[in-house]
């Protein structure tokens, strides 16, 4: 269609103004500026669930890191005089059979399980992160390979492994479990990621990426992982979650580090003396709480980082914090916003 | 590159180039193949726009994207300034010649980073290909925006894509473009999903690129009107094959080939008339995929034996002007 | 307010027909966290028995939540904030329930941008529209299979496609399958939101010339919303072109491709470059529309008109401080803007 000019029989003032530079249009930044709370953690706030679950958990972390101040009593002391003895003002949680304080090695092996936990998490979501995409991106193959050595992982049962290694292995120390829970546990996970970069794969930023030059690690790391980080944040959460309960679990087997305290152990010491048997169920309880406390408080938190990921999840809450949240990526939910709903 | 004795503005070849994919679903036993892209041959000169114009399974995407290197050929070849492009395999070759050609897509709001910026994104082939120093790059990364008409460019480069609107988000992925300074250009339908008022002002952008810094331009689009507007050349393509090729004017207003006169019919022009005209054309049914002669024949007015037994050969029956078609008269 | 009519001044009686649709300063907002957008500002809108209607306007102007309106298909957060659908001067917000069940499909149907919306990827074709038939009228599956074949002849289809899946169908067929389904029960309207827009020009004009035959045959009418403003003026009878939630110009299609009196029209209408004739430079509309949680004040269309210049002050003092009117100013032909309000 041509230029077509109008009515001259109104009287318009010929075009002056010279519009022709584009201007940004003015969107609002959502209330960051108030308090530094990131994105990410403020919405895991508004959650009940993990806001309950960060609460409790953070709880636990402090306890842990205080334990030199306020369990004063060394975890592994031996004193007779003192043994059996139920909870008290002096041993809030009670004794075991050798004398030692429940409630030092309640909370110094806090401070074991966490990191074994977390250790195990970061080495299980760092090598699902990097196979799993680097499997998605490159394709043929590099993803066949990928994929045969993640199936020969996933097959692996984990308890039976480390079992088989503990008794191999003469230093039964914190760094094997980890590097035993972070080797057996990447695998269903890697998968998972894989799939979800599949999707991100063929997007156009994926491509122009390509396109312009950049390497596959920087792609993988600095286009990739940005806008997978909730499913990442997912999978480290739930890795940190079962590796707590395998490590307790081996404990109460007898095949974790005996020497150490840990809620696994101790409660392996009651066991073995039977003590519940004799009306003693204070080395049960108090590790076993503290065992599932920890372990609730991280499947309420990834209840939450799951609804981050996840909107359909979520629950119309009236925040104006959900413009600039943090869904697998800055931006990218107000960028789904910004397809105007007329 | 070794430098080869090539007319300089004969910028890019593609020679009989062919693309097929396996049908999706297919057995593994009896392995389907689709031909997207079947012998197509044209050139990219500098300081001028190509048209590459077919409907959605013309293969017309799936040629630029070829020429970027996201697939590779099943056939044919690409030369660049008379290099062999498959032929490139060390990374020092694939990197000059990702600096040489770019592409931009056709989705605003999907082909940048929505985690990252606008000075991200421009700036990256900036130091990818070492355009300028480190100390200069956010100093260029203004320079490029402005010149893509995204001012002010300091608060435009710091904002996320989700702050821009879809016209100035191709923008951004054209100054991304035109960050490595490059030769080619391929336009994957830059425009086809912004709203109209905004085309223009792209277009308009590609045409002011062509002439100001000698960029030779791929332009695919479903859209005979602007491939008008911008293009010098148009290739109309139909199943895989280019059916007829030769000047903007030429191939527009007397066409040759049965297809492009349908595609032309087809178009809403009111101009031409407030009463829509009626197609002269059957429905278009499911592609046979190892068809032996013209591709067009099943829904072609004018088909006659012969078209379904025998290949037709692209061919120029006018000056410049080459059509696939044996059967039609070049002098109406 | 705004975008009212003039009291006292409808359609031209030439114009006026029996009129199926009357949208009456209808007001739809969508409500996010306590934050009022409004996508649809004090809209009229009528479609007359047997008239095609185009509505045209680019992302973000309102016209989908006007076709989701008229169906009574709003969802949460969007919502009526005011005004009236009238259906035969029947008011269906107030409809219940069931009435709106019988009322869709029934009286006015619709037709999406993609089929596969409106498709269930798991039925058979025909079996889909077994199910749409049998919920509004008792008929024996037989002979809604029959039906539902000769509904697909009509739409230029093979019959045998009934017992296709969508999937098996290409993209043009299955929008075909939906015009038809969204026929299937003789609806006195039929909506189509972008119904093309996804679809190859070939296909575009094969589909529309069918709902054109269809129309002509049948008698119903067609509300036609898209970004398209050529196709419109080809197709439809009367056009309405919204901006920002508003309409800011309404008439009949030959007259509006002639004289287009809103700059926005006209800068529409001077975005598509010719096919034919000389070809020169044009400038589309500068800018982009605007984000309708902090639209502009006074005339939304101000920032990006060429008519709005600083220099003359009470003409621009209004058009940035007052809505403007649509004003019926040829017979049949209204526009919004305060250009043509001669002080």
């Amino acid at each position: 269609m041509s230029q077509i000019q109008p009515l001259d029989s109104v009287n318009v003032p010929a075009p002056t103004v010279e519009v022709a530079r584009l201007r940004g249009p003015e969107r609002e930044r959502a209330g960051r500026r108030r308090l530094r709370v990131p994105g990410w953690l403020r919405l895991l706030l508004g959650n009940p669930k993990s806001r309950g679950g960060i609460i409790v958990l953070s709880a636990i972390i402090i306890l842990a890191v205080i334990a030199p101040w306020i369990a004063h009593a060394n975890p592994n002391d031996f004193s007779l005089i003192d043994s059996r003895q139920s909870p008290s003002f002096h041993h809030l949680f009670g004794t075991t059979d050798q004398g030692s304080d429940i409630f030092s090695q309640v909370m110094w092996g806090a401070r074991s399980s966490l990191i074994i936990g977390a250790a195990a998490a970061l080495l299980a979501t760092v090598l699902a992160t990097t196979l799993g995409i680097l499997a998605a991106y490159s394709g043929g193959v590099v993803d066949d390979v990928i994929n045969l050595i993640t199936s020969v992982f996933l097959v692996i049962p984990t308890i039976p492994l480390l079992i088989v290694v503990s008794s191999y292995m003469h230093s039964r120390s914190g760094v094997t479990m980890v590097l035993i829970l972070g080797l057996t546990l990447w695998g269903f996970e890697a998968r998972i990621l894989r799939g979800q970069a599949l999707a991100l794969r063929n997007r156009d930023f994926i491509l122009s990426a390509k396109v312009a030059g950049e390497g596959t690690w920087r792609i993988i790391f600095s286009e990739f992982v940005p806008n997978m980080i909730s499913r990442i944040a997912a999978a480290f959460v739930l890795v940190f979650y079962i590796a707590i309960l395998t490590d307790a679990g081996l404990e109460f087997l007898g095949l974790g580090d005996m020497s150490h305290a840990s809620w696994g152990v101790t409660m392996y010491w009651a066991q073995v003396n039977s003590s519940f048997l004799q009306g003693e169920w204070w080395p049960f309880l108090f590790p076993g709480l503290a065992l599932a406390l920890t372990v609730a408080a991280l499947v309420f938190i990834l209840a939450g980082v799951d609804e981050v990921s996840n909107p359909r999840l979520r629950k119309d809450r009236k925040r104006g914090v959900i413009r600039s949240l943090f869904v697998g990526g800055r931006g990218a939910r107000a960028a789904l916003d910004a397809k105007d709903p007329a | 590159m070794s430098a080869v004795a090539v007319a300089p503005d004969r910028t890019l070849d593609v020679q009989g180039l062919s693309k097929n994919f396996p049908v999706p679903g297919a057995s593994l036993l009896h392995r389907q193949m689709l031909r997207a892209v079947d012998d197509v041959t044209f050139t990219l000169k500098q300081g001028t726009v190509t048209a590459l114009v077919g409907e959605s399974g013309s293969g017309k995407s799936t040629v630029a994207r070829l020429i970027s290197r996201l697939y590779t050929p099943t056939g044919g070849s690409i030369l660049y300034r008379g290099v062999n492009v498959g032929a490139m395999h060390g990374k020092h070759q694939l990197l000059e010649y990702r600096s040489r050609v770019q592409m931009i897509f056709q989705d605003p709001f999907s082909s940048l980073n929505p985690v990252k910026r606008v000075d991200y994104h421009v700036s990256r082939p900036l130091l990818i290909h070492k355009i300028v120093p480190k100390a200069d790059v956010l100093d260029r990364v203004h320079e490029l925006l402005d010149s893509v008409g995204l001012v002010p460019a300091e608060e435009i480069a710091k904002k996320y894509p989700h702050e821009l609107s879809g016209g100035q988000r191709q923008r951004v992925a054209i100054a991304r473009a035109l960050a490595v300074e490059p030769e080619v250009i391929l336009a994957d339908e830059p425009t086809s999903m912004l709203d109209v008022s905004i085309r223009l002002g792209i277009l308009n952008l590609i045409l002011d690129l062509k002439r100001d810094r000698n960029i030779a331009f791929l332009y695919v689009t479903h859209d005979l009107a602007s491939a008008r507007y911008v293009a010098d050349e148009v290739l109309v393509m139909y199943a895989g094959q280019i059916v007829e090729h030769g000047p903007t004017d030429d191939v527009l207003q007397r066409p040759m080939h049965p297809y492009t006169k349908l595609l032309l019919s087809a178009v809403p022009n009111p101009e031409a008339g407030l009463h829509s005209h009626r197609l002269a054309a059957r429905p278009k049914t499911d592609l046979a995929v190892d068809l032996v002669g013209c591709r067009f024949a099943e829904r072609c007015p004018l088909a006659v034996a012969s078209c379904i037994s025998d290949p037709p050969v692209l061919l120029e029956r006018r000056s410049h002007h080459l059509v696939r078609c044996p059967i039609i008269d070049p002098s109406t | 307010m705004t975008g009212l009519l003039e009291d006292g001044v409808g359609p031209s009686p030439a114009v006026r027909q029996e009129t199926l649709i009357e949208l009456r300063e209808l007001v739809v907002d969508y409500v996010l966290s306590g934050r009022r957008v409004r996508a649809v500002d004090h809209v009229n809108l009528d479609v007359g028995k047997g008239e095609i209607v185009g509505l045209a306007g680019e992302s973000g102007c309102g016209k989908s939540t006007i076709a989701n309106a008229v169906m009574q298909l709003l969802r949460a957060p969007a919502q009526v904030t005011s005004g009236q659908v009238l259906f035969h001067g029947e008011d269906l917000t107030k409809l219940s329930t069931e009435q709106l069940r019988k009322f869709r499909w029934r009286n006015v149907s619709m037709v999406f941008q993609s089929a596969m919306n409106s498709l269930n990827p798991l039925m058979r074709v025909g079996d889909q529209f077994v199910d749409m038939m049998k919920a509004h009228e008792r008929i024996s599956k037989n002979d809604a299979l029959a039906r539902a074949a000769d509904l697909m002849e009509t739409v230029g289809m093979d019959r045998s496609h009934v017992r296709s899946y969508p999937h098996e169908l290409s993209g043009g067929m299955r929008q075909r399958t939906i015009v038809a389904m969204a026929l299937t029960l003789e609806p006195e309207l039929l909506i189509m939101d972008e119904p093309t827009t996804a679809l190859d020009v070939v296909v575009q004009r094969e589909i529309l010339q069918q709902v054109q035959d269809l129309q002509r045959e049948l008698g119903f009418a067609v509300l036609f919303i898209t970004h398209d403003l050529s196709l419109l003026v080809e197709f439809s009878d009367r056009i309405a072109i919204m901006y920002a939630g508003e309409i800011v110009e309404s008439a009949p299609s030959d007259e509006l491709f002639r004289r287009p009196l809103h700059p926005y029209t006209v800068g529409l209408m001077n975005s598509f470059p010719p096919l034919s004739g000389p070809l020169e430079r044009i400038v589309g509309i500068a800018g982009a529309p605007p984000d309708l949680a902090k639209p502009p004040s006074g005339c939304r269309f101000h920032p990006r008109c060429v008519h709005c210049d600083p220099s003359s002050h009470a003409l621009y003092a209004r058009q940035t401080t007052e809505r403007p009117v649509l004003r019926e100013v040829e017979p049949g032909h209204f526009v919004a803007c305060h250009l043509l309000d001669t002080p």
